[in-house]
């Protein structure tokens, strides 16, 4: 078989903005799926039974069915129910976000569950209330605990965003698929495509060591 | 040089009954951890609370500024019933001071941060102020040179240490100390000790739960003595430590060890 890799080269630009837009995705369902994690563990973990619950059935909801079902949900079901078409991006990162904010409030429910009940309580004999203490005592300790597992997510979140191809997102997967269909350099293609996830992962898979060595188990 | 904070306010004409118990009950589950308690604590009086563990000495103080709700009776501060509400505690809170035994330093601040941050979220003070403060209140506790080292570098007496002037920062009308010194290695036991007698000399009002029992000989104006969620008997130390009423009392006393 002889191999053509100047198609590589040809269609650098399709590769390049598809690169752009997987990154883009990862950072932006990262920005929403934190804060929305968050926000699910300290309504899980909170007094109000009616929050936790709904908290607790979101969670248990996205976090056991498979991401790609979750896509193609958020790409047929949301238009009908929000009265909307978005765009793909958006619906993909949609899927995506829930997705993450879902795994991302267990991990936060952990790191919250794992901070002594002392350090709370130290923090309303000086006078603070539920919520300063959360903000200034409790969550600072917990996400220090869970930055190693945030930095996984992110890794698995970076390679997951391939999954939004399916509904035509022109992400990193999506291009590079659509230039080998237009030119049936299969092997070229999906080289390409491995060689710029590989070398944009393996960092971030280091960067990950290095959380799990800085801030592992401390205490 | 910073105005170190008042610590205890002197004698008042009138009623100085800051704390006041009447009948204070409380169960966990099965376990009955308070069965009826009435005391009270006067302005500038240093009480300590002896006797054997699980007789709750630590619940009572803990329903003090209600980090436990007690199931009966009733807890006067200030003349005023303690609210029942968590909104309506953070007031009353803000004028005790907790200590506890396993310190509840914030591990991720300093020792001057610690000392700061109830100053800067509950009282709003600017960041100089509260700096100011808490420099001040290190070198009260005579860890003036520990200002940014983290909880996690200083030994369990400096830790404890740094807990105590992090209670000073709110200027407490009294400061609860829940076992200070029994998470402590015996060399270091004696800092913390000379800190809180310190502290009382300058007519702080203090309980204090201690199993210390040498401590409360010298320090305290009156030892209180718990059994099974009940005082057996209080008094002035001499006559606790040397000629208790009760027969308990001198069981317990023998049991730990002292002899009058």
């Amino acid at each position: 078989m002889k191999l053509d890799w100047w198609v590589v080269w040809q269609h650098r630009d399709a590769l390049v903005e598809g690169t752009l837009v997987t990154v883009a995705l990862t950072m932006v369902t990262m920005l929403i799926a934190v804060p929305g994690g968050i926000m699910l563990a300290v309504m899980r973990l909170g007094r109000s039974r009616p929050l936790a619950l709904a908290s607790a059935s979101f969670v248990e909801f996205f976090r056991n069915l498979p991401l790609i079902l979750v896509v193609y949900w958020a790409y047929y079901v949301m238009p009908i129910l929000l009265g909307v078409q978005l765009d793909a991006f958006t619906t993909g990162l949609a899927a995506l976000a829930l997705n993450v904010s879902a795994y991302n409030a267990e991990t936060f429910r952990a790191g919250i569950a794992s901070v002594r009940k002392g350090q709370t309580e130290a923090a309303l004999a000086l006078g603070m209330s539920r919520w300063q203490a959360l903000r200034e005592v409790v969550l600072p300790q917990a996400a220090r605990r869970v930055l190693p597992v945030l930095a996984s997510t992110w890794v698995s979140l970076f390679k997951d965003t391939s999954l939004v191809s399916v509904i035509a997102v022109g992400d990193l997967a999506y291009n590079a698929m659509r230039v080998r269909s237009q030119t049936f350099r299969v092997l070229e293609m999906l080289t390409a495509m491995a060689v710029i996830y590989w070398g944009l992962g393996y960092p971030q898979a280091k960067l990950v060591d290095w959380l799990h060595r800085r801030f592992g188990v401390r205490e | 040089m910073t105005r170190i904070p008042p610590t205890g306010s002197p004698a008042q004409a009138g009623p100085d009954l800051v704390l006041q118990y009447r009948g204070v009950r409380k169960v966990f589950g099965d376990f009955v951890a308070l069965d009826g308690v009435s005391t009270q604590v006067r302005r500038g009086e240093v009480v300590c609370l002896i006797g054997p563990s699980g007789s709750g000495k630590s619940t009572l103080l803990r329903c003090t500024n209600g980090l436990e709700k007690p199931d009966g009776g009733e807890i006067l501060f200030d003349g005023a019933p303690l609210p029942s509400d968590e909104a309506a505690m953070r007031p009353v809170r803000r004028r005790m001071g907790m200590v506890f035994q396993s310190f509840e330093l914030f591990p991720h601040k300093t020792a001057l941060e610690n000392i700061a941050v109830g100053p800067r979220i509950v009282l709003g003070f600017e960041e100089r102020k509260t700096r100011e403060l808490g420099e001040a209140l290190l070198a009260k506790v005579g860890l003036s040179d520990k200002a940014a080292s983290y909880p996690a570098n200083l030994s369990g007496g400096q830790q404890q240490r740094v807990a105590i002037a992090r209670a000073l920062a709110m200027e407490p009308e009294v400061m609860l100390f829940d076992e200070p010194t029994s998470a402590l290695d015996p060399e270091t036991i004696g800092e913390v000790l000379n800190v809180m007698k310190a502290l009382a000399e300058e007519g702080m009002t203090m309980v204090v739960v201690t199993h210390e029992m040498s401590f409360a000989r010298r320090v305290a104006d009156r030892v209180v003595v718990f059994e099974k969620g009940r005082i057996i008997e209080e008094g002035p130390p001499e006559e606790i430590f040397e000629r208790p009423k009760v027969d308990r009392t001198g069981e317990f006393l023998s049991h730990i060890g002292w002899s009058a």
